[in-house]
């Protein structure tokens, strides 16, 4: 039994569970950040995406070795107050229905826009390619990243 | 109908501000006798200090409903938007018939809530009138305060202690449409900020004190129990405390989701099944007997003239067979519950969309009277009519009963939501239809056969209303036919059914859409203008419990239609398709489908729709249940759950190929309002776009889809 060192949202935690653990579950159940959704286990609906080191990953396939040592930003993480630019475009488009696939479509969004500001609708479909939602807000998802793209308003 | 004097009373006493308590008048169908008690279920609690408290019986899951009930009320009663704050209601006394589904939360509650923000608006302006010793009518309100004739200015608020002393008004006025500031108006939903910031709680981030964690070990095969296991395989993984016994599998019961998770892998290995009655079944088999089912015998929904006769006399007759596969929800959260037990109560905590269902049957569960457990309705991560059924908080009680202690979370995995839904079945449909000698539809006939969702409901009752319900989209054709029948042949399944976004229309609307496109080629004529001819001037028109306005399906047609460019010239390899509904006679929706076949597959690139569902209490929520509701159903198109040996084929996402967003076409909603009173937006769309896309296809390549899904070798 080891303890394994998380920086997460900039804090550090050392938590105790096994190496396997997806970080999606530390996540959840051993820090309390239910943010981070459990869609499918299956790496094939984005609902757990995180940032690792600035890139978005899912969760729900990343292990707690892979991520340790890492920085993990986590939606709680994205700001402090719902003011990051993706999330004010989030809002200004009324982009969520259900509400549950949003954070991980969110921290996905957060993920393009830092490496491509300007995004084409190619390179939006690209990034998208691994999110369901069910509810059907893909319309509003494109118009809130370019939104965001075209810096807050 | 409630009389009026029982519609709305005062329920404060000293000291609680003005509470008015509301009885929502339930549709009442027929046969059934209307409740004459008073039983409020809507509360509007007024505080001291300005702010109000609406507790609704009504379940967010998407669908906006948390915006749309407090806006009407807000208009009414002149409040300041951002002072309502809405609860969902708990079941109990109070609460007897809680159930959000069906596209009816707005129109149900439309009326009662501006009659009782009207009567709490005019007893604040006679608390205010009284206080100022002036007449009623010299009195105005106007965002939370009443305003006097000489410039008096006193705030809801402080109004309310008095305002709850004076009489209830008998015939409060309502607004006219002219002066709304709030409804009509695009409002963005009140808890946004809460989902951004992943602070919004949904069934799954419960966490209590000491809360452990579930996962069922369930037979693949639906109905199958274990018969030999090792439970000390389980108890091995770290983490891992119990295993028990429920009626639907083994729990494992761990400090975390994940030991549960891994407990249940492990246990699997070690376990047989006693598979039960549906082991044997297949999609394969199904099919087969659906087909025989074709010809056999039916319970008639709808017969005019003699259809038979009619089609003998025809002199061209065109048939065809539709055939539409299972679905699954496929929610994006899955199922699950919190259970805390103690020895004289117990606490559940689950997103449900029948909320008194859920405390009765997990109090049962228990050994509990239903007022021994509480209920908090957490966020749904999506209904769509999944979250009707209580199978999920009933196993958590069973679960939270069998390993004891504390709090438990019941939590399903994605393999457990494919296989041990509550399916849409499939149905097969055979369409005929005859016309005369002046190419004009002289007999129409629709056979649906497949199993009934509402036995499957009413736990393998049959209901009188079985084969109404069961052609739903296909018994209230609208297009006047002088001979017709629609007709339900029943084929009994083992597996569980239930309700899902769009019902029985979405197969039946399917079939009956496309079908009338195949006749209006035949005949080489538009389909636009066969569907206006069809539809014809009739204005009213019944069909068994339904009513519908064709006028109002025309208009959302020929809106549709012009908005789309209906007739202009497409690029090469495009083409334009179309549907029309009038849902439950109640909404009305058309859509225009522009499609082209690039590399062998289907690309959409947009959808039309004209809706009229009356007057929109907020456009913004209303578009996005049209947006919603178009890609739930052009999901459809592509998606199916299969059987064999009584397992379903799929396992995941990546086996149901749900729309994602590079495949979503443009969106384009236009509203007519055809009405005064608003009917409902969730459901209505989701029948038609498949449809429309289909009978693009055919426009654009000349193929003719029947069989679903669309799968890339039918392109081919
Ligand atoms: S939960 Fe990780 S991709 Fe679905
Ligand atoms: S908003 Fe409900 S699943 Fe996306």
């Amino acid at each position: 039994m080891t303890t394994h060192q998380l920086n997460v949202n900039g804090r550090n935690h050392s938590v105790d569970v096994d190496a396997d653990t997806p970080l999606l579950w530390v996540l959840r159940d051993t820090l309390g950040l239910t943010g981070t959704k459990f869609g499918c286990g299956q790496g094939v609906c984005g609902a757990c995406t995180v940032h690792l080191g600035g890139k978005a990953v899912k969760a729900c396939q990343t292990s707690l070795q892979e991520a340790a040592g890492h920085a993990i930003t986590t939606v709680e993480g994205l700001s402090k107050d719902g003011s990051h630019p993706v999330q004010k475009a989030w809002l200004a488009e009324d982009v969520a229905q259900c509400g549950y696939c949003q954070p991980g479509m969110i921290m996905s969004a957060a993920a393009l826009l830092h490496h491509k500001p300007h995004p084409t609708d190619y390179d939006i479909d690209a990034a998208f390619a691994d999110h369901v939602c069910r509810c059907g807000t893909y319309p509003r998802v494109r118009s809130a990243v370019k939104r965001a793209a075209g810096g807050a308003k | 109908m409630t009389s009026r004097r029982d519609f709305l009373r005062v329920m404060g006493g000293t000291g609680t501000g003005l509470v008015l308590g509301l009885c929502l008048e339930p549709r009442v169908r027929a046969g059934e006798v209307a409740k004459t008690e008073f039983h409020p279920n809507v509360f509007l609690a007024l505080r001291r200090d300005g702010t109000v408290r609406l507790t609704v019986p009504k379940t967010e899951m998407g669908q906006g409903v948390r915006t749309a009930l407090p806006l009407v009320l807000a208009e009414e009663m002149d409040l300041d938007w951002a002072r309502i704050e809405v609860v969902n209601a708990q079941p109990g006394p109070d609460f007897k018939s809680m159930q959000t589904g069906g596209s009816t939360s707005v129109s149900s509650t439309w009326l009662p809530l501006r009659r009782a923000g009207a009567t709490a608006r005019e007893m604040l302006k006679a608390a205010a009138a009284a206080q100022w010793k002036v007449g009623l009518e010299q009195c105005r309100t106007g965002n939370g305060f009443v305003l006097g004739p000489a410039g008096q200015k006193v705030g809801y608020g402080d109004l309310a202690e008095d305002a709850a002393k004076q009489p209830v008004p008998k015939d409060p006025p309502l607004k006219k449409a002219a002066d709304y500031r709030l409804v009509g108006k695009p409002t963005l939903r009140f808890d946004g900020k809460a989902i951004v910031t992943g602070k919004a709680i949904f069934g799954l981030d419960v966490r209590r004190p000491g809360q452990r964690y579930a996962a069922l070990l369930r037979c693949p095969v639906p109905g199958g129990q274990p018969r030999t296991w090792d439970a000390a395989k389980a108890m091995a993984v770290r983490g891992v405390q119990a295993v028990v016994q429920v009626p639907s599998g083994l729990a494992v019961v761990a400090s975390s989701t994940w030991a549960a998770f891994k407990g249940r892998d492990a246990l699997a290995a070690t376990t047989s099944w006693d598979e039960g009655a549906a082991k044997d079944f297949s999609t394969a088999g199904l099919e087969a007997r659906m087909r025989t089912a074709l010809t056999g015998p039916a319970e008639e929904a709808r017969k005019e003239g003699d259809p038979e006769q009619a089609l003998e006399a025809a002199s061209r007759r065109i048939e065809a067979d539709y055939s539409f596969p299972y679905q699954a929800h496929a929610t994006v959260e899955p199922m699950n519950a919190v259970v805390q037990l103690g020895s004289e109560s117990a606490e559940l905590w689950t997103g449900t969309q029948s909320p008194n269902h859920a405390q009765e049957q997990a109090a049962e569960a228990l050994g509990f009277k239903p007022e021994q457990l509480k209920l908090n309705v957490a966020l749904l991560g999506g209904g769509f009519g999944r979250r009707l059924g209580t199978d999920f908080s009933t196993e958590a009680a069973q679960v939270a009963k069998a390993a004891g202690g504390g709090p438990i979370q019941v939590v399903w995995d994605r393999e457990d939501e494919f296989r041990h839904d509550l399916y849409h079945p499939a149905t097969l449909h055979r369409l005929q239809a005859g016309l005369d000698a002046k190419g004009a539809l002289s007999a129409w006939t629709h056979r649906v056969a497949g199993p009934a969702i509402l036995r499957s409901w009413l736990s393998g009752q049959k209901s009188p209303a079985q084969a109404s319900v069961e052609t739903n989209g296909a018994a209230d054709n609208p297009y006047a036919i002088p001979a017709m029948r629609v007709d339900f042949a029943e084929v009994e399944v083992p597996t569980p059914l239930g309700w899902w976004r769009g019902i029985e229309i979405v197969p039946n609307v399917f079939a009956r859409e496309c079908f009338l496109d195949e006749i209006a080629h035949a005949q080489g004529r538009d389909p636009l203008q066969v569907r206006l001819e069809f539809l014809g001037d009739r204005g009213l028109v019944k069909f068994g419990q339904d009513e519908a306005d064709l006028r109002r399906l025309k208009k959302v047609l020929q809106v549709a239609a012009e908005k789309a460019g209906w007739g202009r010239k497409l690029p090469a390899g495009h083409g334009l398709g179309l549907a029309c509904h009038a849902y439950d006679g109640r909404s009305y929706a058309a859509q225009v489908a522009e499609v082209s076949v690039v590399k062998g597959r289907l690309k959409v690139h947009k959808i039309t729709c004209a809706v009229d569902c009356g007057p929109v209490v907020n456009p913004a929520g209303l578009q996005a249940q049209v947006e919603g509701g178009i890609v739930f159903g052009l999901s459809a198109l592509f998606t199916q759950i299969t059987w064999e040996k009584g397992r379903t084929v799929q396992t995941g996402y990546l086996d149901f190929p749900l729309l994602r967003l590079a495949d979503t076409p443009v969106i384009e909603t236009h509203v007519v309002v055809g009405s005064d009173t608003p009917t409902g937006i969730g459901e209505p769309p989701v029948p038609l776009p498949i449809p429309a896309v289909l009978n693009a296809l055919f426009a654009a390549t000349g193929k003719r889809i029947r069989t679903l899904p669309l799968l890339p070798e039918s392109l081919a």
